[in-house]
């Protein structure tokens, strides 16, 4: 059974609080505002009355439980680092455990992602993907850009929307779906295309742009915006069974224009070419892995390289700029 | 004689009907010439999209010249979303 900190902070007079860490972690990262034994390594099933474990991250006391079969016995989600951040701010980190758990997000990281604003440029097969997995990781605001409304033909592989949503705006559709899974975030609908005289509004108080477009002529205008805002866009397209995705723009590195100059050409929609729903899954969540390694500032990432996956063989190959 | 792998993607894959093509070519011979080749087999399917041609990995100008076991691919823009 898992406790998270805000509920342990509202009940915790119900249980004796059992701090399983070394006695180096214990000195090193105190749990303020909490009474705790120490465990000492002594058997906790001898115990009585009901028992919250605390670790450093929460995953250690859950093994115990399971593997003693400990009955009234909970674990802190999160554990110790989770607690200290949520008596520093109130605010309960712990949804996040199994992410800030990485060493390379820890709560720092996350806290970048909580402050952190995504402009998404199309809601359709890569967006509605790439929104749920930012959405779900913590990014704190989600700008959502199309003019579109649902039609019977997105459902195969834009599972923000329903049968019940034909006709009404994506955006619209989205932000209440997205809103489900986080009612923390900020999510703002923009019902619009881009275009030339309306895109550097829509994108300036982004991180990161999201290129989900479905045509060539709006990836080179988010391009240039990018270029101009100097805000990164993570480019990813599609074609049958096979997907691209490169992130575009950082700091002068090659962008879209640059990856395919003019006068680009080719490439049918998925309207003319067809798509298997998985396809803009798989792509959609890797543009979302990307940008949220950029907001985090993990590395390696695909600045400077185009990945092309392809969902035959399941191969993906990655190409230097 | 020099050895090209070919890696087909995208509309090259569909126009080609192939994924990779074992190649043999003069020395000398460039990735344009290698381009106008695989232009030539495509039968016009090709005609009207713009390629990027990597060698090694790696995005090079058209003009570079081929190496023995070199491996080139073809990389259209995607549009589909």
């Amino acid at each position: 059974m898992i406790l998270t900190p805000k509920q342990l902070h509202d009940r915790k007079g119900e249980f004796t609080v059992v701090d399983v860490r070394s006695e180096k972690q214990i000195n090193e990262f105190p749990m303020d505002g909490l009474k705790t034994i120490n465990s000492n390594g002594g058997s906790i099933s001898d115990m009585k009355g009901s028992k919250v474990l605390v670790c450093q991250f929460g995953i250690v006391t859950e093994g115990m439980i399971i593997e003693n079969e400990l009955d009234d016995t909970f674990s802190l989600l999160g554990g110790a680092q989770a607690w200290i951040e949520f008596q520093s701010k109130k605010e309960d980190l712990s949804r996040w455990s199994r992410q800030t758990i990485l060493p390379e997000v820890g709560m720092d990281g996350q806290k970048k992602l909580l402050n952190a604003t995504v402009a998404i440029v199309g809601m359709g097969g890569l967006g509605c993907p790439a929104a749920q997995s930012l959405i779900t990781a913590g990014v704190g605001k989600l700008i959502l850009i199309d003019g579109d409304i649902v039609e019977l033909s997105n459902l195969h592989r834009q599972p923000l929307y329903g049968a019940d949503d034909l006709n009404r705006l994506k955006v619209e559709v989205a932000k209440e779906r997205l809103e489900q899974l986080n009612n923390k975030a900020v999510i703002v609908p923009i019902d619009k295309y881009l275009n030339e005289e309306n895109g550097m509004s829509f994108i300036q108080d982004a991180n990161v742009i999201i290129d989900a477009t479905d045509n060539i002529q709006a990836r080179q205008l988010i391009d240039k915006f990018s270029k101009e805002a100097n805000i990164p866009m993570v480019y990813g397209g599609l074609f049958r069974y096979e997907g691209q995705v490169a992130v575009l723009n950082v700091n002068g590195s090659p962008g879209y224009c640059e990856l395919f100059p003019e006068p680009p050409s080719g490439g049918d929609t998925c309207a003319d070419a067809g798509v298997l729903g998985m396809l803009p899954g798989i792509i959609g969540n890797i543009q979302a892995f990307e940008a949220v390694k950029f907001i985090v500032g993990i590395t390696p990432n695909l600045v400077g390289k185009l990945l092309v996956y392809d969902g035959m063989s399941h191969i993906t190959q990655t190409i230097e700029l | 004689m020099i050895k090209i792998t070919v890696k087909c993607f995208s509309q090259v894959r569909y126009a080609l009907g192939i994924d990779i093509l074992n190649l043999e070519f003069e020395s000398g011979t460039s990735t344009s010439q290698l381009e106008k080749f695989i232009r030539g087999k495509a039968n016009g399917k090709l005609d009207g999209i713009s390629l990027r041609i990597a060698l090694n990995q790696k995005y090079v100008p058209d003009e570079t010249e081929l190496q023995d076991g070199d491996e080139v691919a073809f990389i259209p823009p995607v549009q589909g979303g």
